[in-house]
């Protein structure tokens, strides 16, 4: 509950902070469309030369297209402004004051900022997933098991991103990893079945982008059981353990700025 | 003139000296770039079904091209920019005499002294894996290709200025370059070769700078067919458009500009 709160009285204040650039607002709009167009466009040239992307209907991809689109968009507004301060702190020290708090350091790192420029790219990535959603014609059981998926994904992505973010703790300039992931979720925009045999393994272990985006469409689609939702969320808890366990593991390293 | 070269060889020995230190950024900056090889990987299998005008290998080689393309022609001049007169730090480039555009130009040229090795790393590992796809696209395409991807950064880079300027009058143009940015992404060619993009959409795209910026250098060293003239000339004519933008809105910018101590 004070965890809650907390959230709550994070995300107002980054708003509010925010509002001060609305033509940066309004550009994302903007961009937003722009971007989700462009990307239907990428989808809609492999169906106009005859390829279906390893087996699925235009409407399906459509589908994963949008499980993507909505993970970038929580890349864009909760992810990156906040895993990017990780080395800021970092670099000048002022982790010591988040280590002092009386909260989880790690949610404290990972919720404090809100981007309101994800706000569009969220708005038309649920408008691309309930258009496939409907075009496909999914059942109430497969709304459901697409949004518990969706959320399993969510998790999945945020534990992937904190993982590779707390590396800042020993090299202290690298926020561009969290951009290289960004990207990496860029390249599970289409189904993992339409690349080859190497990528599709990669996507699967090293970077598990099919449980974010492939995996929960499946599921909605009954191409995979309704059991697989329970490795879904599996997967995203054995994720986030992991990095919990890594950030304690990192702290250790952390020379404050004090000591 | 030999002021002018030691001038232009101490500012980017200075700038790459202080890229050395951000080579793990740069490291991973570029791997954000390997996007074209998941394309490859799509688009041969296509292929491998015997679906498109292109083979298999085609695509590997036109996809490491489109990689190389790219990660030449990066700009962030306009985060610069916006950084520098939010935070006022252009003031001290106000003093020195030197055009601040020198700065910033041999800051992105110390950059590539950075990334170049890191891109012959990718290039070997790429030889590696796709032995088969390796070929001399014969000297003059090279030659013709460099000079495209060149004109291409150039034009990236007067209008990531351009824009970054806007920051006198906007909080935050950051966001507007995003949109040149989503532009390139989706009509440059990295979507696909532009050959397999619909007439209509090629025809609508023929004369801003999106199909040359990438398109154009990487079906040069490519091997695919391409119009480089008209690639050429369009890419020139891109450079002055945002060059002599860039200078309008510097000089009417710099009045504007009421940071501490301007």
């Amino acid at each position: 509950m004070r965890y809650l709160r907390l959230l709550f009285t994070f995300w107002q204040t980054s708003l509010a902070a925010r509002m001060e650039y609305r033509t940066a607002f309004v550009t994302a709009f903007l961009e937003a469309g722009l971007e989700a167009a462009g990307k239907v466009f990428g989808v809609y040239l492999f169906y106009a030369s005859g390829y279906d992307l390893g087996g699925w209907r235009w409407q399906e991809a459509l589908l994963v297209l949008g499980l993507a689109s909505l993970i970038d968009s929580f890349f864009i507004g909760v992810f990156n402004p906040n895993l990017r301060r990780i080395s800021e702190m970092v670099q000048q020290g002022t982790l010591d004051f988040v280590l002092l708090k009386p909260v989880s350091s790690q949610f404290w790192m990972s919720t404090q900022e809100f981007a309101a420029v994800g706000l569009p790219f969220l708005l038309v990535s649920l408008g691309l997933i309930a258009y496939a959603a409907a075009a496909v014609g999914l059942s109430a059981g497969g709304w459901l098991l697409l949004a518990l998926g969706a959320a399993a994904a969510l998790l999945l992505a945020y534990a992937v991103a904190f993982l590779f973010a707390t590396t800042s703790i020993w090299f202290v300039k690298v926020f561009n990893v969290v951009y290289f992931l960004n990207t990496i979720v860029w390249t599970g925009q289409y189904p993992v079945q339409a690349y080859s045999r190497p990528f599709r393994l990669f996507m699967t272990f090293v970077l598990p982008v099919y449980f974010m985006t492939t995996a929960p469409a499946e599921v909605a689609l009954a191409r995979l059981g309704p059991g697989w939702l329970v490795v879904l969320f599996a997967v995203a808890l054995a994720a986030l353990l992991l990095s919990r366990a890594f950030w304690r593991f990192a702290l250790r390293f952390y020379a404050s700025a004090s000591s | 003139m030999r002021w002018v070269w030691r001038k232009a060889r101490t500012l980017v020995t200075v700038y790459f000296a202080y890229m050395l230190e951000y080579r793990g950024e740069i490291l991973f900056w570029m791997l954000s770039g390997i996007t074209p090889f998941f394309f490859m990987s799509a688009w041969s299998q296509a292929a491998g079904r015997g679906l498109t005008a292109y083979s298999a290998v085609t695509y590997a080689r036109y996809f490491f091209a489109v990689f190389l393309a790219r990660q030449l022609a990066i700009v962030w001049v306009h985060w610069n920019l916006s950084e520098d007169v939010r935070s006022g730090k252009l003031s001290f480039r106000l003093l020195q005499p030197l055009d601040p555009l020198w700065f910033y130009l041999a800051d992105h040229l110390g950059e590539r002294g950075v990334r170049l090795p890191m891109l012959a790393v990718v290039g070997l590992v790429f030889a590696w894996l796709y032995p088969h796809a390796l070929a001399w696209p014969g000297a003059g395409r090279v030659a013709l290709g460099t000079v495209a991807v060149t004109l291409a950064f150039g034009v990236n880079f007067f209008a990531s200025y351009a824009v970054g300027l806007l920051s006198f009058w906007l909080e935050d143009a950051t966001e507007i370059y995003n949109l040149w940015y989503v532009a390139t992404l989706f009509f440059s060619g990295m979507l696909a070769p532009l050959g397999l993009y619909p007439q209509a959409v090629r025809s609508a795209i023929a004369w801003t700078p999106f199909p040359y910026l990438i398109y154009l250098p990487a079906a040069l060293w490519s091997g695919l067919e391409v119009d480089w003239r008209r690639g050429l000339l369009a890419l020139l004519l891109w450079n002055v458009f945002f060059l002599v933008l860039a200078r309008r809105l510097w000089r009417a910018g710099r009045r504007h500009f009421s940071a501490m101590g301007a």
